[in-house]
């Protein structure tokens, strides 16, 4: 059992896709408020990683538990640790057939069984929050890129997750975008949220993270606090991956 | 000088499509004059010579216009088939109420997954009671005596209301996690639709008496109607089965991250998209299900196209064939017609939602 401030221990993780071994013996506890980075290179296993925590994608051996809730084959546990964890995807992945609102509300309602006017008017307090209020009543494919992916945060926030999953939020973003989204998720941070946020934005790792880990080749090669990790890398392939993400 | 932008009025339309250089011009001349020549044609032997009424079916044949007389006098036959005269009342109300229901389904207040079953099953009751009576003090009567166009409007209506949830029931299936069940669909599915439509008819109608146990031979017209509608659903899974596959995979992810249960995504995130994807498909599909119920009449069924053939089959109108089939064509006409205008509306409709 995990001590109660632990929110997810992954311990001995293994995981396949058919014969490929895309993620190596991992290891990882994250601690009730802390916020993580993961970063490596194209198809080093971060997106598994992440997708792994709530079942988007199976694991093989080892173990995960999220929250005291051991993620077995149990349906329970995974609609447990569903409803506790949001995620934000990089293409953002709205309904395109609903309006902003209904996105947010859908599933509140469906999940945690709150009323439609409950439900809206949380709504409507997180859209404040990634300051798009005015937008509710659209649909998805009338507003911008930035956008979208601040309303996938607030549907995501509306669940009030303890965990928060970020799966390169900003990567198919244009560039004048980027910024309006990091800074939500600045502030989410500010609040104490868990973050587990995958994303090659340096910057906001060094401003925001707790701890960042470095992947490669479906394996953890190195963690440690973003000055230990930026200012002073042991790996060699980290020293390599900076220097081609930071451009020196 | 400044060049200045005249709008095209339209002549200069007409003269640049039409009349640019002196081929296009006489090949616009020769066509536009055939064209004029068969659209009159058609109106003096639709409506100028023609004889409209049964009373005047001497007239007929002394011009060379259409004899409408034989519509005017068999237009029951025609439309209610060998149904009891002094009960066709019913047979009417019972199809304007199916007219109605289709109409009513144009309101988007009724898109939504409970009120729309709702409605439809309603109005196939109301078309059912007064059809078939037995209750409310009406006669009864029964199938063998249904027939033209109700009949048709019936065949397709129940193939629809049983073909469309097994359809996406059988979509599902064969989309299942489990193979053997996906196989196994995928194998049903293939093989109903490599048959000919009328041979499955006849197997339903004639074959499987004897093989079923007594309490569920039902009528002919229902073993005709299961096969038809397990037929439509063959084709319409594969249709559904289009649509959902055509959704990226990020939408059924991010349902589940959000907690959704198998059955809150299927309902709420996959199947209105995978609906409104597979629109056109759909709505074809309706179309040639309405008029494949033609098919009915070789298992011995009296539809609105045998009861055409039996309005002129006397002496009497012998003649008035050509009149008959134009009727029955304008019948199917304006019920084809009608559902693909409103296909295309629907279409409109849902692009301004999801852009
Ligand atoms: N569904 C799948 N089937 C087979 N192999 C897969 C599948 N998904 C990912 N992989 C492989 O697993 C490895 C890790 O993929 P993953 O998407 O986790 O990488 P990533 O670190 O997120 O990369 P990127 O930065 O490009 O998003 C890659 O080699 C990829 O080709
Ligand atoms: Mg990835």
């Amino acid at each position: 059992m995990p001590a109660t401030d632990t929110a997810v221990r992954i311990a001995d993780m293994d995981k396949y896709y058919g014969s490929f071994h895309a993620l190596k013996n991992i290891n990882l506890d994250i601690r009730k408020g802390e916020k993580i980075v993961v970063c490596g290179p194209s198809g080093s296993g971060k997106s598994t990683l992440i997708r792994c925590i709530n079942k988007l994608e199976d694991y093989h051996a080892g173990s995960i538990n999220v929250l005291g809730t051991e993620l077995d084959d149990n349906l329970d546990h995974i609609d447990e640790i569903r409803r506790e964890t949001g995620m934000v995807f990089q293409h953002f992945n709205l309904f395109p057939h609903m309006t902003i609102l209904e996105n947010c509300t859908l599933a509140p309602i469906l999940v945690r069984k709150q009323k439609r006017e409950e439900a809206e008017a949380v709504a409507m307090e997180y859209l404040h929050k990634v300051k798009i209020p005015e937008q509710a009543d659209k649909f998805p494919g009338q507003l911008s890129g930035g956008q979208q992916q601040r309303v996938a945060i607030a549907r995501a926030l509306c669940m009030k997750p303890e965990i928060m999953l970020f799966d390169e939020p900003t990567s198919a973003l244009d560039p004048e975008m980027i910024s309006e989204v990091l800074d939500v998720m600045v502030s989410l941070a500010e609040d104490g949220m868990t973050m587990v946020c995958v994303t090659h934005e340096m910057g906001f790792a060094r401003q925001v993270a707790d701890r960042v880990i470095f992947m490669a080749d479906g394996e953890i090669v190195e963690q440690g606090t973003p000055e230990q990790f930026f200012d002073n890398p042991q790996n060699e392939r980290t020293r390599t991956f900076l220097s081609q993400v930071l451009g020196h | 000088m400044a060049k200045t932008y005249h709008r095209p009025t339209l002549l200069d339309h007409v003269r640049t499509r039409y009349f640019a250089t002196r081929l296009d011009t006489a090949m616009s001349v020769l066509f536009g004059a055939i064209t004029l020549w068969i659209l009159w044609s058609l109106l003096n032997w639709a409506v100028l010579d023609a004889v409209f009424s049964a009373a005047d079916k001497e007239l007929c044949g002394h011009d060379a216009g259409a004899c409408w007389s034989v519509i005017d006098a068999r237009w029951r036959l025609i439309l209610f088939g060998l149904y009891p005269f002094e009960e066709q009342w019913r047979s009417a109300i019972a199809c304007a109420a199916i007219v109605l229901v289709t109409a009513l389904s144009c309101v988007p207040w009724f898109w939504n997954a409970r009120r729309l079953p709702v409605l439809w099953l309603t109005g196939f009751a109301v078309f059912y009671v007064l059809m078939a009576g037995g209750y409310f003090g009406l006669k009864e009567i029964p199938p063998q005596s249904w027939g033209g166009l109700s009949l048709t409007i019936f065949v397709f209506a129940a193939v629809a209301i049983i073909g469309m949830p097994l359809s996406i029931v059988f979509a599902l299936l064969r989309r299942s996690e489990l193979p053997w069940i996906a196989r196994t669909m995928g194998l049903v599915i293939d093989t109903i639709r490599s048959l000919p439509l009328l041979s499955i008819m006849f197997t339903f109608a004639i074959v499987l008496p004897f093989v079923l146990p007594g309490w569920l031979i039902g009528d002919k017209l229902y073993r005709v109607i299961v096969g038809y509608a397990l037929f439509f659903a063959c084709y319409q899974a594969e249709i559904i089965r289009g649509g959902i596959q055509a959704l990226p995979a990020g939408q059924e992810e991010a349902a589940k991250a959000l907690g959704m249960s198998y059955w809150h995504r299927i309902s709420y995130i996959v199947l209105p998209q995978a609906f409104r994807n597979a629109l056109p498909p759909t709505i074809n599909q309706f179309v040639i299900t309405f008029k494949e119920t033609s098919l009915v009449v070789i298992i011995g069924f009296f539809d609105v196209m045998a009861s055409g053939n039996a309005a002129f089959g006397t002496a009497e109108w012998s003649f008035a064939h050509i009149e008959v089939y134009s009727f029955v064509a304008l019948i199917f006409f304006v019920f084809v017609f009608a559902l693909s205008r409103y296909g295309a509306y629907l279409e409109r409709r849902l692009a301004v939602a999801s852009r």
